[in-house]
């Protein structure tokens, strides 16, 4: 009776869920690389991502993370699509928003809107860069791959400014929410504790908000 | 007073159950929402129509029967009471009230403004007791329990079983119920020698019952007439996790 998957499956949603949070704070440091004069940038950001490609630690992490994210989704969409059947027939007056905040009753949507964002980002970079699809990366003064330019390419596109930023919306409300409710998931259940991770949820999710959200339209106006 | 009910009607678990409409008049602000309930259906059998079926016993907030969603609420407008404990004077003169059974797969209507909540007591049917045979009342101060112990496991016990927590879930979680049991019997020494067995049977219970997984929105705190503290959820899920590696 312990081992069933049905059972663990949200512990298993907040672990990786997580785990994505961590990954974000290296992706966004990395990332904020782009915001430095474009020359100094250009170098630091090459050779970051040589060193990154090149670390076999990093390729075991990469695919770890691969795997957060499809089994995060997949989880996920299991979860929503069960909780949604335990309560086939909707109030017909609901006033819901008095009790609970729209975000954490959305986390479905947002996180599909995460996921549009990931398919469409890997698509531009990951599949460029990783899988050589597309159009071919160009070698840098130093010899690596010139991950720099492909990036400010894509951000001269004011569509793609847009698409990166306005979806840091979303991300900012997902995580702030699932930060919260991932540690309660996994049973940490003190009572000031939760009001400090409270706050500090609120932190991260500006951050990880408002810092995915500027790169790309500092780099269209740089 | 004057109020305009839209009260959902329904015969069996079977049928189809719609909305309908009542004009009362003759309320009084003092009355409270179930003597507003009553005085209607006073009404209706002078009409010879069918009176509307709806559940209380105590009308004092401790049984936990009466519990309906009212203007999109459960237990009307008020957070942390019961319907029982809701008076006319929190609405107007003149307003539209509409009252609906509580929504969940695991509630299934029976009639009108009630629902089956059998699912709660199976939950309880799988550990929310100690198996020890405990004879007469043993002397007060035998078993030693620290005043914080003692406060968090009453505050726990405060639970009436009214399904406000699943009512308002938008996941038909019954998880603040059943950790509010849970917690309350862990958390003492009587209940402690069964501890890990109870937490897996109750919260299996709660799953094969069908109501949804607790995603934490928070509703449920804001509704529970007992103010059940959503932190009962989080520490179920540790003793969870506990059971699990230690049970
Ligand atoms: C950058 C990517 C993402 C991160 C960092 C992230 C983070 C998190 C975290 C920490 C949780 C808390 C788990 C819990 O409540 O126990 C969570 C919950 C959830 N996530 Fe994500 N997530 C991401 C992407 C996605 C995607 C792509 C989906 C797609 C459907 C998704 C859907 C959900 C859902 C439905 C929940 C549970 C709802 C809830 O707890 O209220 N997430 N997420
Ligand atoms: S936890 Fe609160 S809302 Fe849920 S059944 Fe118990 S008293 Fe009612
Ligand atoms: S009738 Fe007993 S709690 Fe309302």
């Amino acid at each position: 009776m312990a081992l069933n998957f049905l059972f663990y499956r949200k512990s298993l949603i907040a672990l990786t869920g997580l785990f994505l949070c961590v990954f974000l704070v290296v992706h966004l440091s990395a990332n904020a690389i782009l915001l430095l004069p474009n020359d100094i940038a250009s170098e630091l950001y090459n050779s970051y991502s040589h060193t990154l490609r090149e670390n076999p630690l990093i390729t075991v992490v990469a695919y770890v993370l691969y795997i957060s994210i499809v089994l995060h989704a997949v989880v996920a969409l299991l979860i929503t699509l069960h909780n949604r059947k335990a309560k086939p027939q909707k109030y017909i007056m609901d006033k819901s928003q008095q009790n609970s905040s729209w975000y954490s009753k959305n986390m479905g949507i947002l996180g599909t809107l995460i996921l549009i964002f990931i398919i469409i980002h890997l698509a531009n970079f990951w599949a460029r860069i990783k899988l050589g699809i597309g159009e071919e990366v160009l070698l840098d003064k130093n010899g690596y791959k010139d991950v720099f330019s492909v990036t400010y390419e894509l951000f001269q596109n004011i569509w793609f400014v847009l698409f990166y930023s306005i979806l840091a919306i979303p991300l900012a409300f997902h995580l702030y929410h699932g930060l919260k409710s991932g540690f309660k998931t996994l049973g940490f259940y003190h009572k000031k504790g939760l009001r400090i991770l409270a706050k500090v949820s609120l932190i991260y999710a500006i951050i990880m908000g408002v810092g995915f959200g500027i790169i790309p339209i500092v780099v269209y106006f740089k | 007073m004057k109020i305009t009910f839209k009260i959902w009607r329904q015969k069996n678990s079977d049928s189809k159950g719609t909305l309908k409409t009542y004009d009362v008049d003759g309320l009084t602000e003092d009355m409270s929402f179930l003597e507003a309930l009553d005085h209607l259906n006073e009404q209706l059998v002078l009409k010879n129509e069918e009176v509307i079926a709806y559940e209380y016993d105590c009308r004092e907030g401790i049984c936990g029967q009466c519990g309906v969603f009212i203007n999109g609420r459960a237990h009307g407008p008020h957070d942390h009471m019961t319907t029982c404990q809701l008076h006319m004077r929190s609405f107007k003169d003149g307003d539209t009230i509409v009252v609906e059974p509580w929504r969940a797969k695991s509630f299934p209507i029976i009639k009108d403004l009630i629902v089956d909540r059998s699912a709660f007591d199976r939950i309880i049917e799988e550990g929310a007791y100690i198996s020890s045979k405990t004879g007469t009342a043993p002397e007060s101060n035998a078993i030693p329990i620290p005043k914080a112990k003692a406060d968090k496991a009453m505050d726990a016990a405060a639970c009436i079983g009214c399904g406000a927590c699943v009512a308002t879930c938008k996941n038909s979680s019954a998880a603040l119920f059943t950790s509010a049991k849970i917690n309350h019997l862990n958390s003492l020494p009587q209940g402690k020698a069964e501890e890990h067995e109870r937490v897996e049977a109750m919260t299996w219970q709660m799953k094969e019952e069908g109501f949804g997984s607790c995603t934490f929105t928070g509703a449920c705190e804001v509704e529970c007439p007992e103010a059940i503290s959503i932190t009962n959820i989080a520490e179920m899920n540790a003793r969870k996790l506990k059971a699990k590696l230690l049970g």
